[in-house]
């Protein structure tokens, strides 16, 4: 199986199977810095996957250096659109000071070696300080533990943050440092008077350079060094500049491959419908008119799902559009959205004053909100929201011999490759997953049930099978965003100073600090869940649970702004009074915006301010109210990561948060009716289209270079409350339920 | 978060595996074409004769592809495109509250079936300067099925 | 048999006369630039060329094409490799994020350009409304076209 590779000339060569790099095991500090491969070596396994040519010599598991020159970033995420390969090259790039037009991009095989570390340990040990003498232990047993767990994968905001800012830097470093003792020895001169620069070695006394090609070899003869020296800014070269991204060429030509576009020599495809009611199963399947229709090769009930497997996708579709299917009967037939509502009003009710999980406590939040002089109360709901990718889920399976492969885009490789295992019964190492880009992840691409069933097919018929779902059966069968209720009651002083603040909400999915609003100077907190079964499955949306809280919060802190008869920007200000970083992004977001400047008539601003994911952002809307509905003008967006590797592609990841976050806010809703998801396509699951898109304006600050954001998920949360506050200040409407669809504005 | 999910196996990774239970094969398995069978040849299209009820039933299925910009019931409201309910027969333009661009307005065009059909075959042939977009519906036969939809609603 | 003129080249088919161009393209012709999103003509993805007109090939049966030029966004790339004047404007500004909805955007962009070489931000709308981008890339499709048209960038839609 072949993969393309890009180099930053947009040029493709051709890589055969034993020209893949691997990867190697992390070490101290959470890094691989594996030389050549020796005998003994975990990753001697690996060897035959990593030799391209007897000149080239692996440095570590994530750099090349072959004899062009030429430095291969081997990337072990996935890309979806977020720009992540071109970003963690650049990171790596610049630390070993290569030539970024020599510099190509991998993406890393699922395999378990080559596990994301960086995110285990920030997952299972957050924050914790280990001790030098300590750091191989703790990061081998984390290896081990983030191994079984599958963790290679892209989510959570966390690959520039993480493997970024301590992979891909500390492996650009240890590359560079081990070759320049190559060239102090081979040179006979210290190693501080050797520079390099643009993969050039020089020895300015001499007047020696040589190419890196030149002492790769001799490189990898170096120990390894204990601690790489990581760059500071002011030494940037690449890091902070908007390097073009290496996959989108592919992209506007059609070359680019996904999932969907997988080719199997003999290939048939697959269409499916899963049971529309969670639980459900098939009872009768009547295929008789299937089985007469062209192209068609096998019908299958396979218990929770019917499948067709023909000669072509459509006519796979058009079969299984005439198969009369009945379903078991279950708990959850009855369920609509109404019902769904009453439940979270009722567990939230039981919860009463003192039930329900508390979250975080500070102070006497009840007692705050009894004496407080001036008292706000407000209840939020949110609907289930369908992640809608672009690209259909999708997966090809192949199972014959004892061996399985599968092709798809996942986020999380390593687990895909899993579950094609437990799914055609076999070993780990008898499944060779196959990556291609995701035509949108956002979370969805995380989850493994259109692997698991494509090798289930497979599997029964013996043919390679592209099992393709329609639309309408990736919108019954998503694992969506939550749907949520949010009880708040927030206590004001006679100054309008907020003094306390306490908020009851269902469930609580993940980043666990979602709900609570730390970076606010409040006196008392108390916040608390309640966990309520959820008819629908339900999993990572982009952004997570800051899409719910972050409408909540932000909504009601503007409520009791208004309350406090104070203005929503200079009542945030004094709540975060005393945090530059977080003040900084405020104020640069309300100064881009002309806040308080004159609007026109039934035009209104709002501001939202949400840190999340690591990075701080604050979002101006301006909201023309003078139509039938809402129309977003435009949104000013301050964002502070830490640090913008690449301002373009952060500016291009805030403007997607905003669409996609502006598109769940207008129309989003997904509900129920019998049990079912209602919607089924985009004419009734509408989209934010091209004359809705407001213009955007990003403002980057650099705040800590040192703590790095993520970029991906978010410029999303502030969305939503930024466009309701917005219409607030424009018609004194208050909203606390979404989509905005749902409300009349004649 | 996969992760998340996964923690809580993690307590018992030390015990036991966190792998699923077997999956399950088929329940019912029809094999309409043994693997290595030629396919079947393609027979010429059937070209059935609907009968008025199916075509109507037809275009209401196809006004799917018209409905992100369109609605055509009865005083339903006006999206990107008017509401169509009753469109049949009527002067273009005229939908109230709808803000048409003045190529349509200004046409004198009257909507026959066999004007709307050459309108949504290529709109911005028929009426330069309109707004309605291209491609809404390629196929003539989906297009003649939508229009008999369109005329059903006038009659009721 | 069908015959076919796909990006100037003539193919023949065994397929049923209703099957969509769609998968006509993707499946017997393999060539998978263009891409299903709906299959119900509301997003764009599949958008191909008859004659030079966009048309939503998951709508349109490939008897549809009979006597007409099929262009697929294989077809957009000159011969000799070299970029038409939109997919170059795509990747100055830098506009597919994770690019599944583009072979259909820029089938579009290409269109509306070679009837409208100047087109209006309303006219930008009414051409390329009917195709969704999950990753709302739109701002950056419009400043494309207009550079590809030779005109200075506006903020947004009209």
């Amino acid at each position: 199986m072949s993969r393309t590779e890009t180099d930053s000339t947009g040029k493709k060569g051709k890589w055969t199977r034993r020209a893949f790099i691997g990867a190697g095991v992390v070490a101290g500090g959470a890094l691989v810095v594996g030389v050549a491969v020796r005998q003994g070596n975990p990753i001697d396994r690996l060897g035959p996957l990593l030799a391209d040519g007897k000149d080239e010599q692996l440095l570590n598991a994530w750099v090349k250096v072959d004899a062009d020159n030429i430095v291969t970033a081997v990337i072990p995420h996935v890309e979806m659109g977020q720009g992540v390969y071109t970003a963690l090259a650049q990171m790596l790039a610049d630390e070993m000071d290569a030539d970024w037009s020599k510099v190509r991009i991998l993406e890393a095989p699922a395999d378990m070696q080559y596990v994301s570390d960086s995110i285990g340990r920030d997952f299972l040990l957050p924050d914790l300080e280990v001790p030098a003498l300590f750091e191989p232990t703790v990061a081998g047993g984390i290896l081990e533990l983030a191994q079984a767990m599958g963790l290679q994968f892209t989510g959570g905001s966390y690959s520039v943050r993480a493997t970024g800012q301590r992979a891909m830097r500390t492996a650009g470093a240890a590359a560079r440092e081990m070759l320049v003792a190559a060239a102090a020895s081979e040179w006979q001169v210290p190693a501080s008077e050797i520079t390099t620069a643009d993969s050039m070695f020089l020895h300015a006394e001499s007047g020696k350079s040589e190419p890196f090609s030149k002492f790769a070899l001799a490189a990898a003869e170096q120990s390894l060094p204990a601690k790489p020296r990581l760059k500071s800014p002011e030494n940037y070269r690449i890091m902070g500049q908007p390097k073009a991204r290496h996959d989108i060429p592919e992209k506007v030509d059609g070359s680019a491959i996904f999932g969907i576009d997988a080719k199997v020599p003999g290939m048939k495809y697959a269409a499916v419908k899963a049971a529309p009611v969670v639980g459900a199963t098939v009872a009768s399947m009547d295929a008789t008119t299937a089985k007469t229709m062209p192209g068609v090769l096998q019908i299958l009930n396979m218990g929770d799902f019917v499948a067709v497997v023909a000669d072509g996708y459509w006519q796979a579709q058009q079969a299984l559009n005439s198969i009369e299917t009945t379903y078991s009967k279950t708990e959850g037939d009855s369920l609509d959205q109404d019902a769904i509502f009453a439940r979270y009003a009722r567990y939230l009710d039981e919860a009463g004053e003192d039930d329900g999980d508390m979250e975080t406590e500070q102070g006497d939040a009840a007692k705050g909100f009894a004496e407080a002089a001036i008292k706000v109360e407000a209840e939020y709901k949110v609907p289930f929201l369908a992640h809608a990718t672009m690209e259909p889920m999708n997966c090809t399976a192949w199972v014959r011999d004892g061996k399985c492969d599968v092709w798809s885009g996942h986020q999380a490789p390593v687990n895909a490759r899993q579950a094609a295992a437990d799914a055609a019964g076999l070993a780990f190492e008898d499944v060779t997953y196959h990556n291609a880009y995701l035509g949108g992840g956002f979370g969805r691409r995380s989850e493994s049930d259109n692997i698991v069933m494509a090798t289930r097919i497979a599997k029964a018929t013996g043919y390679p099978v592209k099992m393709i779902w329609s639309r309408e059966e990736d919108m019954a069968q998503d694992h969506y965003r939550p749907s949520a209720t949010s009880r708040f009651r927030g206590g004001l002083d006679k100054y309008g100073k907020a003094v306390s603040w306490s908020n009851i909400h269902t469930h609580l999915f993940d980043p666990k600090d979602a709900p609570t609003v730390p970076y606010y100077n409040i006196a008392s907190h108390r916040i608390r869940k309640v966990d309520v079964p959820m008819q629908l499955r339900f999993g990572p949306w982009r952004s997570v649970d800051h899409s719910q809280h972050g409408f909540f919060i932000e909504s009601f802190v503007d409520e009791m702004a208004h309350a406090a008869g104070k203005d929503g920007y200079e009542f945030r200000r004094e709540l975060l009074a005393g945090s530059e970083r977080h003040l900084k992004v405020l104020d640069t977001a309300a100064k881009m915006s002309g806040w308080g400047n004159a609007l026109p008539e039934k035009h209104g601003r709002g501001i939202a301010f949400v840190p999340s994911f690591g990075s701080i952002v604050a979002q101006v809307a301006e909201v023309d109210m003078s139509g039938p509905k809402p129309r977003v003008k435009k949104v000013y967006v301050a964002a502070d990561p830490g640090f913008v590797i690449n301002p373009d592609g952060f500016t291009a990841q805030m403007e997607s948060a905003i669409a996609y976050g502006l598109t769940a806010a207008l129309y989003g809703e997904i509900t129920l009716g019998d049990g079912k998801v209602q919607q089924s396509n985009f004419h009734d699951y509408p989209m934010l289209r091209i004359n809705e898109m407001p213009a955007v304006e990003v403002a980057l600050i650099n705040g800590d270079h040192k703590h790095l954001g993520g970029g991906g998920e978010p410029g999303l949360p502030p969305i939503a409350p930024a466009v309701t506050n917005a219409i607030f200040a424009a018609t004194g409407k208050r909203i606390r339920e979404l989509p905005l669809s749902r409300h009349s504005f004649a | 978060m996969t992760i998340v999910r996964t923690l809580a196996c993690l307590y018992v990774f030390m015990l036991a595996a966190c792998g699923a239970d077997p999956v399950p094969g088929p329940v019912e398995q029809i094999i309409v074409r043994e693997p290595g069978a030629a396919p079947v040849a393609i027979a010429a299209a059937a070209v059935a004769s609907n009968p008025a009820s199916a075509l109507i039933a037809e275009g209401q299925a196809a006004f799917a592809n018209c409905s992100a910009c369109h609605t055509a019931q009865k005083d339903g409201a006006n999206g990107a495109g008017p509401n169509l309910f009753g469109i049949v027969g009527k002067p273009a333009g005229r939908v109230v509250g709808f803000a048409y661009s003045d190529a349509l307005k200004a046409s004198g065009i009257s909507w026959t079936a066999a004007e709307l059909d050459a309108f949504i075959t290529d709109p911005s042939a028929k009426i330069p300067g309109t707004t309605m977009v291209t491609g809404a519906i390629d196929d003539s036969a989906k297009r003649q099925a939508v229009i008999a939809y369109l005329e059903s609603l006038t009659a009721n | 048999m069908i015959k076919l003129n796909v990006n100037g080249q003539a193919r023949e088919v065994d397929v049923d006369p209703a099957t969509p161009i769609l998968w006509v393209v993707r499946e017997n012709l393999e060539m998978t630039g263009t891409k299903f999103g709906c299959g119900i003509a509301q997003c764009g993805a599949c958008t191909v060329h008859l004659d030079g007109k966009p048309v939503r090939s998951c709508s349109t049966p490939v008897s549809a094409a009979a006597g007409k030029a099929i262009t697929t966004i294989e077809g957009i790339t000159g011969e000799d490799g070299t970029l038409h004047r939109v997919q170059k404007a795509w990747i100055k500004a830098q506009v597919p994020q994770c690019g599944y909805c583009q072979s259909g955007q820029i089938m579009a962009a290409v269109a509306l350009l070679e009837k409208n070489p100047r087109p209006s931000d309303t006219q930008i709308d009414a051409a390329m409304a009917g195709h969704v981008c999950r990753c709302g890339m739109y701002n950056r499709i419009r400043q494309a076209i207009k550079a590809a048209a030779g005109q200075p960038a506006t903020e947004t839609a009209a």
